[in-house]
Order: structure tokens, then C-alpha cells, then sequence
């Protein structure tokens, strides 16, 4: 454990939740034998390949691909010809609005290549050198076109045009010039400019952060097998197999009946594999050839074809009193969407001021094509990129009026009731508390040597809730069957154990959770959105207070007695009090041992659609230590308060917000796509991509501060996602600190250091 | 029984409600809210349906019929995320 960990009473209340058991999926990963999505292998498989567009930006002539046709061993070809024409509309599930007309260029090109990468054909073969040669074979012919990549480009007014018919959506009037802007947002609350006439100090900057990748160690894989009879199953890695199941089926123009999508192991999504790239390719290709398919990513087709989050041009505005009182807070957030539009910069805008009291404040963002693959979901989407700026923006405040910068926080913190730019009021608390806690943590009292910087960030993010099923079965041996639709990318699977276990007062070791396909239990949004502890777990616990009912209702029969005068205690069926009988307690064992007595197998399923989830907040601080010489950055010591509401299974509470940290301190130092003057990517691989390595980071403290849930039946919030909000500009902060120079353009790496320290 | 309180963003209130961002209704559950909304504005609980996601006091749900509106409740419909 953790020594800093605030350990709550949570260990003292119950019995497995805030516990630590071994993780139920260690042994096979670590022995290799867990099943990833280009593991599996089905008889008779061929394999599928795809081809990708040379260009940044190109008009699609003619496509041939009668001679790959002809090669033998290849068995079947498709284009974007084979997949029905989707219309032009914005629908789609939960929180999240899709156009159809877009996803379905994106997975392969029609009129135009939008970028390097982009689908143009795919092929399906009897061994994968056969695909590649015969991808060889398709010949395509391209206008090629003028390109941009730049946000603050491709917002010019000679910008070349993506989408000839691109008119702004949310300027009124309407204008009447098309451009690559597909959006515009507008939030205000308050009087902005009387908010800054009011304060003692003004401070704004312009910021840039790069496009970065989710940097999953697994690139996308699935497998096909379509049937004559148009029944079609899927086996992919993904972050939520239905969804798969929903966008493969609109894509092929199919029903959702028709198609059995089953979860492969997943290594790593962190937003990225909400897409589906490759399951509508593999299933019209098998479709094709009457055979299973198999098509998978490599490392570089991943970065050049799968979604990074958007890069962004920003200006921030905060005016504070001298006493600290922030009293405005103003940005402008331009957001790269990649090709088609769709950015998260509404979360930016409505994150960015989330964590504080401010009376005044405005944020307009804009979302704009360029000619880079589209963006996918990374982590709070949005929120970590406004929070570079706003965070970075508040330190100078704090620095301009001689005020420790968590203090300052603390002074402005939000608190239930307190208005957001959103509009509704915040119902939860949590983040006044994650402040506290670094302000008591020994380490932000250590002395900082030459050299050396510490600063302070914090984040908001939103979290999810919505819909997810569960199913229970209890076994006659007394064991029991948790299966949920969520797949386990952050260690579902032992906390929807840990719960089941908890509501049922079972041993967690007789509790076996497992990931379900699309026909073997209820439909399940996505694994996303720091949802699932949340929303799938109270499905879990919802089905397994239906299970104790059985139990109750079961232990009466045997008894003879009415079920109301049975209790459930601790696993077992007792007489509700002494005049009921003298019955020795029915353990869960001895019930189901006599399921088919009592009237058939126990076994319990529910759907929820969760509402109620409470956000996240995190803050944390890292110190630095900057080589004038190199203009290299260590990490020193990082540490991270956050809000978990409570932690089901510290452990892998711990991991997600050392895992954010990690991708944050890559986000910050070095990682970022490099496009050379054709538009093409330079860096579509993790020898050029550089992600940070374990000898680039300290251990990563983790301090889990407990303000439960009361809308969650063990009060747990989302917890994978603020992590990453506060760390670019903690990183920028600190630097500062030691060097006095202000960064403002991610990636702070060592050329940019040492052009801030010669300026 | 005290009316809820319904609010709408700027742009949404521009496109559908003639550019009137508040409203008091009287409703139990989210399904009075839509019904009232679209008596109101024909249609409107369609747009309400599909393009929004939901805030009750506060706290955050998808948009639905089934949740219980407390009296005197703010209810907050905000535009739904755009993911591509």
C-alpha cells in the first residue's frame, strides 16, 4: 500500500470493498495466454490488409482493383463502394452525437483522401504477404490537393477547403462562405468584462498543445466470420463491444440482431478504441470471401490512421483581486477534430473553470478540420487540454500576487452549489478536499534545490453514468457468476467481483466476474467516460440484491416459513428472530446446493440507466529539476490528490491515476505528431513517438481522498480520467518555478527549454 | 406543488424556444418536463431527446422520461458531446 494513502473507514465499514485482492486477469496476462483481438484464430481464417491513402489531401479519380482481384490466393477486395451511403445527420447514443455520413468515409475514403493513412481499398488473402502484394496491385488515381494541418491554418480564410460545403454550425446569421470551421460554441455566465474591470490583476497568454495518441501498447485487431445465412460475429479489442456491434451494423447497413460481437482481452484503449476502424472492413470482407477474416493494425498504421486526441491553439484570460478572489475567468479554445468534425472542445470549454467559484465567465470554443486522422477520445477528452492553459494562466495570478498556489485554489475552490459555466449547479464535493490533502502531504514542504521548480495544477472532469446490464448466477457449489458488457480495461472485473461479493456477503475467492458478448447479457454503453465502476457496478449490485431475495425466498421454502421472516446476514439465511424457528443459518452453498427443489437455477439480471454520477477532481503538484545545459526535464516527485469517492480496489485506483500522470508527463515533455511540409506523419512509431519509460518517472504518489457517492451503492466515482487533466500544466508550472521562463507551447521539450532559457 | 425550473443553453433556447432560455412547468418525472416542453414547442421533445443530455439539480443523467423530478427542481438540458 500506498504510505500516503488516506486510508478511509471504508476498510473498517466492509468487508471486500477497499480491499486488495489479486487481480482475477494477472495469470494469464502474465503467462501469455490471455486472448487479445489478433489472437484468436478460426479455421479456415484469410487475412485482410488494407490499403492507405499516400496523401494528405487528394481527390479520388478512379479506383481499380480488378488485377489484385486476379492474384491467386486473394479472395476478396471491397471499397468504400460495397458499404451502403449513410445519411447526413448528427444522432447517435448517450451523451455522444455521430454523423454517419462522416464515420463511414473515415473507415474507408469515397470523393477524397482527407489524410496520410486514410482507407482507400482493403483486400482479403490466404496469407497476409499475398494481402500486401495485392494491395500492390489496386491501382488508385489522385488529384492531389493542397493541405493543411495547423488549427490556426486551416481557420484562415484561403485555408484549403476539406468539405467544399462546410458551413459554420452555431454563428447566426449563418455564414454564407464555407471554411474548415465546423463549429462554433459559445458558453458565458456572469459579466466578464465587469469581472476583469474589478480585479487588481489581469493576466492572459496564447497556448498550443500538440496532437498526441492514446499510445495503447495493442494496435487494433478484430475477426469476422459472416455467414450465409447474414449472421455475422465479431471478435475485437475494443472498448465496448456493443458499440462495436451498433456502429458495424449502421456502417453495413445490417440489424443489430444479425451481428454477436464478443470482447477480446484489450490491451489499452484509454478512449481510443470507442472507434470502429477495422470490424466493418473485416465482416464486408468476409462477407465477400465466405470466409472468417482477420485484419489487425500494425504500430505505424495505428498512428497514422486510428485517433489521436486534438491538438489546440488557445488564449486565457483570468482577473483576480490582490487578496486572491478570482473574479473572471475568459478563453478561446480552437480545437483540431482531424478530418471529420467532432473535437471534444465543448469539454474543454466547460471543464477548464469547473474546479472553481468564479462569478464571471465565458468560454467560446471552435471546432476545425484539417488533414489529420480524426480525433478519437483520450481521457477526460478535452478537459486536460483547457487545463493547461487555464491552470497555467492561474499560476501566473498566483505568482503576480505573492500567493502560494494552493492557496489560491483553496481560496476559489468549488463547492456544492457553486454555479458552472455548464449551467447546472455542482451536486457533489470533492475538490476543495483533494486541495487539503497535498497542502498536508510532507513532500510539498520539501526544500527545492538550484535548478529545481514545484507546481501546482488541478483538473475537473465530468464522469459518466448510463446504461449497463448485469447477470448473476449462482452455482450449485455455492460459487457464483458475475458477467457484465463491460469490457475490463481498468480492473472491472475484480471490482464487479468485489461488489457482488460485498452485496451478497460471499468470499471474494468463490466470485468470478467475466466480460459477456452482445448475445449473453444486456446492452452496455461503452467502457469509457469513468463509467463502469459506477454504472455497471450498481447494475452488479442491483442483480445481486435480486439474488438475495431468491436466497431469502428459497431458505423460507426449505424452512417452511414465510419469506419475510427470513433475514440475509453475512452470506446467510437466518431466522428473522426466535419465534421464527430454531434453523440452523443457509449458507449460499446450502441453497443453491437445493436450487432444483426449490424451484431452478438462481440466477439474476439487471439494467440500469445510472444517472447521479459525481465528478471528478483531482490537484496535484510535481517538482522538476531542468538541465541548462541539455534542457532535459526530471521528474523529480509527483504527487496526486484525487477525489475517488470510494476506492473499491485501491490498488488499481492507484494504477489509473499513475497511469494518467505517466501519459500526462509524456503529453508535457515529449510526445506530439510531426507532419513534414507533404502533410505526411514523421513519427508514426514509438522510437519517434517517444512515451515516457519507466527510468523517465519517480514512483507516482497516489493520494486517494474519500468523499463517497451517495448516488452509488458503495459511494464510488469515476476514477481513470482527471488524472491526466492536471499534469501539463503542473509540469509547465514547475518548470517556470525553476528556471523562470513560462512554456506555453506542448511539448516542453528540450529545444524549446533551452530557445526559453538563451530568449 | 412548486414548479421545476427548466433551463435551456443560449444556442439551444436560439434554435427552439425562440431564444427563451427559462421556463417553469409543473412535473413529477422528466416525461411531464418533455411534455409540457413540447406542448409548448411542437417537436421540441424530440430535439430534447436526442440532442441533449440532463442535469436534475445538479446531477447528471441521460435524457429520459423515467426520472423522478423533485418539486421545485432545476432542470438543465445541455447539448449532447459531438464524437465525430
Amino acid at each position: 500500500m500506498n504510505d500516503t494513502a488516506i486510508v478511509t473507514d471504508s476498510v473498517k465499514r466492509f468487508k471486500w470493498v477497499g480491499t486488495r485482492p489479486i487481480r482475477p486477469d494477472g495469470i494469464p496476462k502474465v503467462t501469455g495466454r490471455a486472448q487479445y483481438g489478433a489472437d484468436l484464430k478460426l479455421p479456415g481464417m484469410i487475412y485482410g490488409k488494407i490499403l492507405r491513402s499516400p496523401h494528405a489531401h487528394a481527390r479520388i479519380i478512379s479506383i481499380d482493383t480488378s488485377a489484385a482481384e486476379k492474384l491467386p490466393g486473394v479472395k476478396a477486395v471491397m471499397t468504400a463502394a460495397d458499404l451502403p451511403v449513410q445519411k447526413f445527420d448528427y444522432i447517435g447514443p448517450e451523451r455522444v452525437a455521430v454523423n454517419f455520413w462522416h464515420v463511414t468515409r473515415n473507415i474507408m475514403a469515397r470523393e477524397k483522401v482527407y489524410y496520410e493513412g486514410h482507407a482507400v481499398a482493403a483486400v482479403a488473402a490466404i496469407s497476409n504477404s499475398i494481402a500486401e502484394e495485392a494491395c500492390a496491385l489496386i491501382k488508385v488515381e489522385y488529384e492531389v490537393l493542397p493541405h493543411v494541418i495547423d488549427v490556426d491554418e486551416a481557420m484562415a480564410d484561403d485555408a484549403p477547403l476539406l468539405f467544399e460545403d462546410m458551413i459554420t454550425r452555431g454563428i447566426e446569421p449563418a455564414p454564407t462562405k464555407p471554411s474548415n470551421i465546423s463549429k462554433k460554441l459559445s458558453f458565458a455566465m456572469g459579466d466578464v468584462d465587469k469581472g476583469f474591470a474589478e480585479s487588481d490583476v489581469v493576466i492572459e497568454h496564447e497556448f498550443k498543445t500538440a496532437a498526441v495518441h492514446q499510445a495503447y501498447i495493442e494496435p487494433h485487431a478484430c475477426v469476422a466470420k459472416y455467414e450465409a445465412d447474414g449472421q455475422c460475429e465479431i471478435w475485437s479489442s475494443s472498448q465496448g463491444h456493443f458499440q462495436m456491434r451498433a456502429l458495424t451494423a449502421q456502417i453495413m447497413g445490417k440489424a443489430l440482431g444479425d451481428l454477436r460481437v464478443t470482447p477480446a482481452e484489450i490491451g489499452g484503449g484509454f478512449g481510443g478504441k470507442t472507434v470502429a476502424y477495422l470490424e466493418p472492413v473485416a465482416a464486408t470482407l468476409s462477407k465477400k470471401s465466405g470466409l472468417p477474416v482477420r485484419v489487425t493494425m500494425s504500430r505505424e498504421e495505428t498512428f497514422r490512421a486510428s485517433g489521436p486526441t486534438s491538438g489546440s491553439s488557445m488564449w486565457v484570460k483570468v482577473g483576480v483581486k490582490n487578496d486572491g478572489t478570482i473574479m473572471a475567468a475568459d478563453g478561446i479554445f480552437k480545437f483540431q477534430a482531424g478530418a471529420f468534425p467532432g473535437s471534444p472542445v465543448m469539454n474543454a470549454c466547460l471543464c477548464a473553470y469547473a474546479p472553481y467559484d468564479i462569478p464571471n465567465q465565458r468560454a467560446v470554443g471552435w471546432d476545425v478540420v484539417s488533414n489529420r486522422p480524426k480525433a478519437a477520445a483520450y481521457r477526460a477528452p478535452g478537459s486536460p487540454i483547457s487545463a493547461f492553459a487555464m491552470e497555467s494562466v492561474l499560476d501566473m495570478c498566483a505568482k503576480k500576487i505573492g500567493m502560494d498556489p494552493l492557496a489560491i485554489r483553496h481560496k476559489n475552490a468549488c463547492r456544492i452549489g457553486t454555479p458552472t459555466l455548464s449551467g447546472p449547479k455542482h451536486a457533489h464535493a470533492g475538490y476543495i478536499e483533494t486541495v487539503e490533502a497535498l497542502q498536508k502531504h510532507p513532500a510539498y514542504q520539501v526544500k527545492l534545490g538550484p535548478n529545481q521548480g514545484r507546481g501546482v495544477a488541478s483538473g475537473y472532469w465530468f464522469n459518466g453514468g448510463g446504461e449497463s446490464s448485469a447477470t448473476i448466477q449462482v452455482n450449485a457449489d455455492g460459487t457464483v457468476l458475475v458477467a457484465t458488457g463491460s469490457p475490463d480495461i481498468g480492473g472491472s472485473r475484480a471490482s464487479m467481483a468485489i461488489m457482488a461479493a460485498e452485496t451478497l456477503g460471499v468470499d471474494y475467492n468463490v466470485v468470478r466476474a467475466i466480460v459477456a458478448d452482445t448475445a449473453s447479457v444486456g446492452y452496455t454503453h461503452v467502457t469509457g467516460g469513468s463509467r463502469v465502476t459506477f454504472a455497471t457496478g450498481t447494475a452488479v449490485v442491483n442483480a445481486t440484491k435480486t439474488i438475495v431475495k431468491t436466497m431469502i425466498e428459497r431458505a423460507a421454502m426449505i424452512w417452511g416459513v414465510e419469506p419475510d421472516a427470513v433475514i440475509w446476514e453475512d452470506g446467510y439465511a437466518k431466522p428473522a428472530g426466535s419465534n421464527v424457528g430454531d434453523f440452523k443459518p443457509l449458507s449460499v452453498k446450502d441453497i443453491a446446493g437445493k436450487a432444483a427443489a426449490t424451484g431452478g437455477p438462481i440466477t439474476a439480471s439487471a439494467g440500469v440507466n445510472a444517472g447521479g454520477q459525481a465528478p471528478g477532481f483531482a490537484t496535484q503538484f510535481c517538482d522538476v529539476e531542468v538541465d541548462p545545459e541539455t534542457g532535459h526535464v526530471k521528474i523529480l516527485r509527483f504527487v496526486a490528490a484525487q477525489d475517488v469517492g470510494r476506492a473499491i480496489h485501491p490498488s488499481y485506483v492507484e494504477g489509473q491515476i499513475q497511469g494518467g500522470i505517466a501519459q500526462g508527463v509524456g503529453w508535457a515533455l515529449s510526445e506530439e505528431y510531426i507532419y513534414n511540409s507533404k502533410g505526411l506523419l514523421d513519427n508514426a512509431g514509438f522510437l519517434d513517438y517517444r512515451c515516457p519509460v519507466a527510468s523517465d518517472l519517480p514512483m507516482l504518489d497516489a493520494v486517494l481522498v474519500e468523499v463517497p457517492n451517495p448516488t452509488h451503492p458503495y459511494g464510488a466515482k469515476g476514477v481513470g480520467e482527471v488524472c491526466i487533466c492536471p499534469p501539463m500544466a503542473a509540469i509547465a508550472n514547475a518548470i517556470e518555478n525553476a528556471i523562470g521562463k513560462r512554456l506555453t507551447d506542448l511539448p516542453m521539450s528540450p529545444p524549446k527549454i533551452l530557445a526559453a532559457l538563451s530568449a | 406543488m412548486e414548479p421545476a425550473r427548466v433551463v435551456f443553453t443560449s444556442g439551444f433556447a436560439a434554435r427552439y424556444t425562440k431564444g427563451v432560455r427559462e421556463f417553469e412547468v409543473q412535473a413529477k418525472t422528466m416525461r411531464d418536463v418533455i411534455k409540457a416542453m413540447d406542448d409548448m414547442f411542437p417537436g421540441l421533445g424530440f430535439h430534447l431527446e436526442e440532442e441533449t443530455t440532463l442535469a436534475i439539480n445538479g446531477e447528471y443523467h441521460e435524457t429520459g422520461i423515467f426520472q423522478p423530478v423533485p418539486p421545485g427542481a432545476e432542470v438543465f438540458f445541455i447539448p449532447r458531446i459531438e464524437g465525430g
